[in-house]
């Protein structure tokens, strides 16, 4: 399978779950900004989900399918358009060699990801197709796609996958009858998410621990996919030591000295010096995630132990889609 | 959730001198707080039990990150909620785990890290800053060169960008502040100055490090096994080279290939 850029949109690079074995050496984690679409657009082809996918940034992209080809996309920045028809979101689509794909405007995120079968076939770079921009490695040479490039499948395609693509194909159709069910798995208010609190909350004065919980945040402009920076009620320190610096990983949220909050994300570094008066719980990381410049976030806490049992359940969650997609094309 | 822990005397790791704090940095994170100060003998502590813990891992356990004064862990928690580890919760059975390593008997001692020599050409295009350290510190350029290079280096931490060493153990004659504004490019190979610490840029980026000479060394290079030329607990020395001598191992370090 193999598709060709016409319009890379405004930032689009190849991820996968993220580059874990190196933090030690401080190079990031990168991988997809929202785990959670990048997992259901590789199940609903059929992959793994550390099968490498192609995350776009907002829309305003299009390619060209060179061979048949058997995809899937998931998230909020933009809608698969496909003959000036939207086609349906976590589901398998067969398009045609010669299929021209288009993706435009969803207003209500900002991250979308593309899936193959197979996955998209980059070399590994420290054991990992994702690409880290900074410093120019990873996915696809380590830069964003460009106009003209050309990418390939992975050949080794599961089971599941190629039933897929022969019965789609057989019977002529683009997409089953069935699909994923997304909004299962996210929560009602996407503009809430839960936090557990951090190693340094006693650092800051009782006031500023309420404002963080009650008061609404702004996600600011200056958000990309190292950090999102928030405006809003500043916090201020009880303790003013200087933290020495220690590990941190995207969801950590970060008070800087003037007392404005960051939220590490995907390209964070490895180690950070400022105190974490929380951290955003691993499943709402990726609804936190898709918040646009501009709008409002609340906090809400939780326990360690309730974000490890959330943790837990998505998890069972998500194998349980895997094997009903599973059940429904190999007869054991 | 933090634990702090009971120090008995015979541990290896957890000294009675730094009360450990570990904590969950994430559902797949724990942290080991050793202390609060930057110091060889708790890198030396935080270097030993990292290597007995890679030695014996838990099940689960993806990768470690030491810090100054830290050591965190990452692991996948539905392979910690599935072993026999003690404990309800992942983070129960982790620190649980790192406690009962950390005062674990000492079987041996901790193998002493590499000692890197690192090839400097100081002052001059690539040292732009020397004169600013010369001044701060009321020492010729010269002088400042001759002690930043013989001085015998420990590598802290890597962070900041993929190979970045802080390094501690420079002369206090040489500690000069970082930049009150930030220069927008520092190249690749830049040897800098920030505090009392001195470290080396691994790739073009903007920085606040006063710089006062340049190695021609690939500090991160992804085709090699380990990425990055330093590790933490590494000894480092430099060695004052001048500029044709710079340009041969440039020339020679780009067009080695590394596997």
């Amino acid at each position: 399978m193999k598709i060709s850029i016409i319009k890379p949109g405004m930032l689009s690079t190849v991820q996968d779950p993220g580059r874990y074995r190196y933090l030690s050496q401080a190079v990031p984690v990168s991988g997809a900004m929202d785990q959670l679409a990048h997992r259901l657009a590789n199940k609903a082809v059929g992959n793994d989900d550390d099968a490498a996918t192609i995350e776009l940034s907002y829309a305003d992209a299009s390619f060209r399918a060179e061979t048949d080809i058997l995809v899937a996309y998931s998230g909020d920045g933009a809608f698969l358009v496909y003959n000036d028809e939207i086609m349906p979101a976590e589901k398998p689509l067969f398009f045609c060699a010669g299929a021209i794909v288009n993706l435009i405007a969803n207003t209500a995120g900002v991250w979308t990801y593309m899936a193959v079968a197979g996955g998209w076939e980059v070399p590994d770079v420290m054991e990992s197709k994702s690409t880290y921009l900074p410093a120019g490695f990873g996915g696809l040479t380590g830069r964003a796609l460009r106009k003209g490039d050309v990418l390939i499948h992975n050949q080794s395609v599961s089971r599941v996958s190629a039933q897929i693509f022969d019965q789609l194909r057989q019977k002529g159709i683009i997409y089953p009858d069935w699909r994923i069910s997304r909004a299962d798995l996210l929560p009602h208010d996407r503009h809430t998410v839960r936090v557990v609190l951090g190693n340094e909350i006693n650092w800051f004065d009782a006031s500023s621990i309420i404002a963080f919980l009650t008061k609404s945040y702004t996600i600011d402009r200056r958000s990309n996919r190292m950090g999102y920076h928030l405006t809003g009620t500043p916090l201020v320190r009880k303790i003013k030591k200087e933290l020495l610096s220690t590990a941190v990983t995207p969801g950590v949220i970060q008070v800087t000295g003037s007392g404005g909050l960051v939220v590490l994300m995907a390209d964070c570094q490895t180690t950070g010096g400022y105190p974490r008066i929380a951290r955003i719980a691993s499943v709402d990381l990726p609804v936190f995630a898709q918040l646009k410049p501009g709008e409002l976030i609340r906090f809400s806490e939780i326990s360690a132990e309730e974000a490890e049992e959330l943790y837990l359940e998505r998890e069972r969650d998500l194998a349980l889609i895997s094997t009903a997609i599973s059940l429904k094309y190999i007869k054991i | 959730m933090t634990r702090f822990i009971d120090m008995a005397e015979q541990c290896a790791y957890f000294s009675a001198d730094y009360p450990v704090n570990i904590y969950a940095l994430s559902e797949q994170s724990v942290t080991v707080e050793f202390g609060t100060i930057i110091s060889e003998e708790l890198l030396n502590l935080i270097t030993g039990f990292n290597q007995f813990l890679v030695q014996n891992p838990f099940p689960g356990l993806i990768t470690t990150v030491p810090a100054y004064a830290s050591l965190t862990v990452f692991f996948d928690p539905l392979v910690v909620i599935a072993s026999d580890l003690p404990g309800k919760f992942s983070f129960d059975k982790v620190s649980q785990y790192l406690k009962k390593i950390g005062c674990a008997k000492r079987e041996e001692s901790y193998t002493r890290s590499d000692t890197i020599v690192i090839p400097v050409c100081y002052g001059g295009d690539f040292g732009p800053d020397i004169s600013a350290v010369a001044q701060t510190n009321h020492l010729s350029t010269k002088e400042v060169i001759d002690i930043h290079a013989s001085g015998l280096y420990t590598v802290f931490m890597i962070g900041f960008v993929p190979g970045f060493a802080y390094m501690g153990g420079m002369d206090t004659r040489l500690t000069t502040p970082r930049k009150a504004v930030p220069d927008a490019k520092i190249p690749a190979g830049a040897v800098g100055i920030a505090g009392g610490q001195t470290g080396i840029y691994p790739m073009e980026t903007p920085g606040g490090w006063q710089i006062i000479g340049r190695t021609p060394l690939k500090m991160f290079d992804v085709s090699r096994s380990q990425p990055s030329l330093l590790k933490g607990g590494d000894q480092v020395t430099f060695k004052s080279v001048g500029t044709d001598e710079f340009n041969t191992m440039l020339q020679n370090e780009y067009e080695n290939q590394h596997y």
